[in-house]
């Protein structure tokens, strides 16, 4: 008896002994930043000196435009651009799955290769390709598309259009491996019995292939849009620190630069990002709701 | 055995460690390798001549560096260099957000009676002084003479010549017709230009209280003058600094406007020689105060309070950019001919490179002569701590005037004043 207590006691010491890192990393770059951002919340801050100002930056934000402006951004990026990615990598998946049988290694390098590159590269290529007189432009031009040159990155619609070309082109390839590796995952008996009573491909892709990638689908939605909610490269460093004239500003841009840029102000900076995350934590919650995720996970 | 381990790993630690501790290490950040990480290298090689056990880093942070100093400054020092340049329309806010933040010179022995006036009014705060003054941005209308020729007009009429803007739009319409290139390359998210223009016509963004002064004559001309040019087609418009640096070397434009240190980046690309002429800044008809002269950028090196290695660090700056010597004349005379940097130390004025002639330039002009020259007329402008937030509402609301988003001058003010306002949560 004593003995056995002895040795639950060593167990439960080198079970201490083994999560300790992770518990002192997660307490000092998770715990402690949430618990004092109670304090910076509630503070207006400039610099070096703060001043307690109680809920005043949650009413600071509610007629801040830009802010609410900022966040529409993220909503429109994130209605058009998430479900247009997830579809494109279903599909290059399944492509790449069935259709393509040669080069399909390097297909798949191709169309991952993206969204390990750095962003600072992808953002030099992207600027010089949309140029006013750059490459896209002179072709469009060329072959009669377009007869002015588009605003690629000076109009505050294109630009929209650019960050989200930009998104879908960097992580349709990330998202697309997931899929592939549920599609593997997938038994091919299924597919070979819908083959036998006369499904078309089309029907198989919608009625089977789909369905049966639920639980991926779900996980690509939820990390894609709550990635989408913290959109921060991108607009900062290929359209140019939310540019034209904030029309691609984005929440996590404007807390940025509030906090290290503009005002020094960590204290609206904490509030707005308190407001990011429940909006994101929300969203999440109504996509498991939505695609049943209680099925989907267990 | 064991004591001949024992003394090799004695001998490493001792051949690790001695440098470190007899030798100092000096840090800098700054920002351009071809401009002042150059002129700041071409320092620590007058500085290491007496004393050659300095060693002094210099690194480019080109991306972000003011958030990476405030990130520092706000964790109390923590991953700053013990020197950074600042540029001087954003100084105010840090010392007057950080005012513990950097070290003062003034204390140090600086003498600042040496050095241009108004490079000293950003960095002094009450009876401290806190910056050693690096260079001027006296500015100028750059011009692209092969491209004048072609539209057959002669360039040795312009050179030299004060003239209005209605003479540069109608130089402007000519070349577009003739060439098909538009007159100047701008950065259209950017507030450089126009406050380049409103400068010259003696215009302050604040008043003297530190509100807002979008609302004068000054401003509401050069708002219309920049419209006038966007809409006649005189400007080929880029986003970011760097493709604007791309579309001047790349030959998008017949010219542009800017200062003195843009001969670095000109000079960096051979093709350029004997191309561009410069002229002084145009000048806005109808403002009383307007000179032909303006000023843009100009920077200044600063002292962390938390560098471990202040009194190195303020040694070498006062020696080298704050005494004159032979050598740190010699110095300053080679950053002028070497990437256009024109220091503002008084006593390095006398240099031979100052009235030299430059066979880069169209004809050989002798630019620094001219910008220097020009420098004497410049209207002061105040910057304020809030100048970063009033330079982006601007910028913004001129771009919206620009696309037809906002109809009017008026309205443009208007938009720029609300859009600040909303930043700064007044």
């Amino acid at each position: 008896m004593a003995l056995r207590g002895t040795y639950e006691r060593y167990l439960n010491r080198f079970g201490w002994f083994c999560v300790a890192p992770s518990v002192l990393f997660f307490g000092v770059f998770l715990a402690y930043p949430i618990l004092s951002s109670l304090y910076y919340v509630t503070r207006r801050w400039k610099g070096a000196t703060n001043t307690f100002i109680g809920l005043g930056n949650f009413v600071r934000m509610a007629h801040d435009s830009i802010f609410l402006q900022a966040l529409g951004h993220n909503f429109i990026f994130m209605a058009i651009q998430v479900p247009i990615m997830i579809f494109l990598a279903l599909l290059l998946a399944v492509l790449l799955n069935q259709g393509i049988r040669s080069f399909r290694g390097a297909m798949r390098l191709a169309i991952f290769l993206p969204s390990v590159t750095s962003l600072v590269v992808v953002s030099v290529l992207f600027r010089a390709l949309l140029q006013e007189n750059g490459l896209f432009n002179n072709l469009m031009i060329g072959s009669h598309l377009i007869s002015a040159p588009i605003g690629w990155l000076n109009n505050s619609f294109w630009a929209k259009v650019t960050i989200m070309l930009a998104i879908t082109w960097r992580w349709t390839g990330y998202n697309m491996v997931f899929f592939l590796v549920g599609l593997q995952s997938l038994d091919s008996q299924i597919f070979e019995a819908a083959e036998v009573d006369g499904a078309s491909r089309a029907r198989q892709f919608f009625s089977i292939t789909v369905p049966l990638l639920v639980p991926i689908i779900l996980f690509s939605a939820v990390t894609s849009t709550s990635g989408t909610m913290q959109l921060i490269e991108e607009p900062n460093i290929l359209t140019f620190q939310g540019g034209p004239a904030n029309g691609t500003m984005t929440a996590a841009l404007y807390i940025y630069r509030q906090a290290f840029f503009v005002n020094f102000d960590f204290g609206y900076s904490t509030a707005m990002s308190y407001v990011v995350v429940l909006i994101a934590g929300i969203l999440a919650f109504i996509q498991i709701r939505l695609l049943g995720g209680e099925r989907a996970t267990r | 055995m064991k004591r001949g381990l024992v003394i090799a790993l004695a001998l490493v630690l001792f051949a690790v460690l001695v440098p470190g501790v007899f030798a100092q290490k000096i840090t800098v950040w700054c920002w351009d390798p071809n401009f002042n990480g150059y002129s700041m290298k071409q320092a620590a090689l007058v500085y290491n001549k007496t004393h050659p056990n300095v060693q002094i880093d210099i690194v480019d942070v080109a991306q972000d560096i003011e958030a990476k100093i405030s990130a520092g400054l706000q964790a109390g020092g923590a991953g700053l260099p013990d020197i950074a340049l600042f540029q001087d329309f954003r100084i105010e806010q840090f010392l007057h957000d950080y005012p513990d933040g950097f070290v003062d010179l003034k204390a140090a022995g600086v003498d600042y009676s040496k050095f241009a006036a108004y490079k000293v009014g950003p960095m002094t705060v009450g009876s401290h002084i806190y910056g050693i003054p690096f260079d001027t941005g006296s500015t100028g209308l750059w011009l692209r003479t092969d491209y004048m020729k072609q539209a057959g007009l002669n360039p040795d009429s312009y050179a030299g010549k004060k003239m209005k803007w209605a003479e540069v739009v109608n130089l402007g319409v000519t070349i577009k017709a003739k060439t098909g290139q538009p007159l100047l390359s701008y950065q259209s998210d950017n507030f450089d230009m126009l406050r380049i223009v409103v400068q010259s016509t003696g215009g302050q963004f604040f008043k003297p209280d530190g509100s807002l002064n979008l609302r004068s004559d000054a401003f509401k001309k050069s708002l219309a003058l920049f419209k006038e040019l966007n809409d006649k087609g005189l400007l080929y418009p880029v986003v970011g600094w760097s493709d604007w640096i791309n579309s001047i070397n790349s030959d998008k434009a017949a010219g542009f406007l800017n200062a003195i240190w843009m001969v670095g980046t000109v000079k960096s690309r051979p093709e350029n020689a004997g191309k561009y002429m410069i002229v002084p800044t145009p000048l806005i008809e109808g403002v009383s105060g307007a000179a032909n002269a303006s000023n843009n950028g100009g920077s200044s090196w600063y002292v962390f309070a938390s560098s471990p290695n202040k009194a190195a660090a303020v040694d070498f700056l006062k020696s080298v950019w704050a005494t004159a010597t032979p050598d740190t004349l010699a110095f300053y005379n080679t950053i002028l001919k070497g990437a256009g940097a024109m220091g503002t130390f008084l006593p390095s004025q006398a240099g031979s490179n100052y009235t030299a002639k430059d066979e880069f330039f169209y004809k050989s002009q002798p630019v620094y002569k001219d910008f220097a020259g020009w420098m004497a007329n410049v209207p002061v402008l105040k910057y304020t701590p809030n100048y970063q937030p009033m330079r982006d509402a601007v910028a913004h609301a001129m771009l919206k005037y620009f696309q037809g988003q906002i109809a009017t001058v008026d309205d443009t003010i208007a938009a720029a004043e609300a859009e600040y306002k909303q930043v700064m949560g007044q």
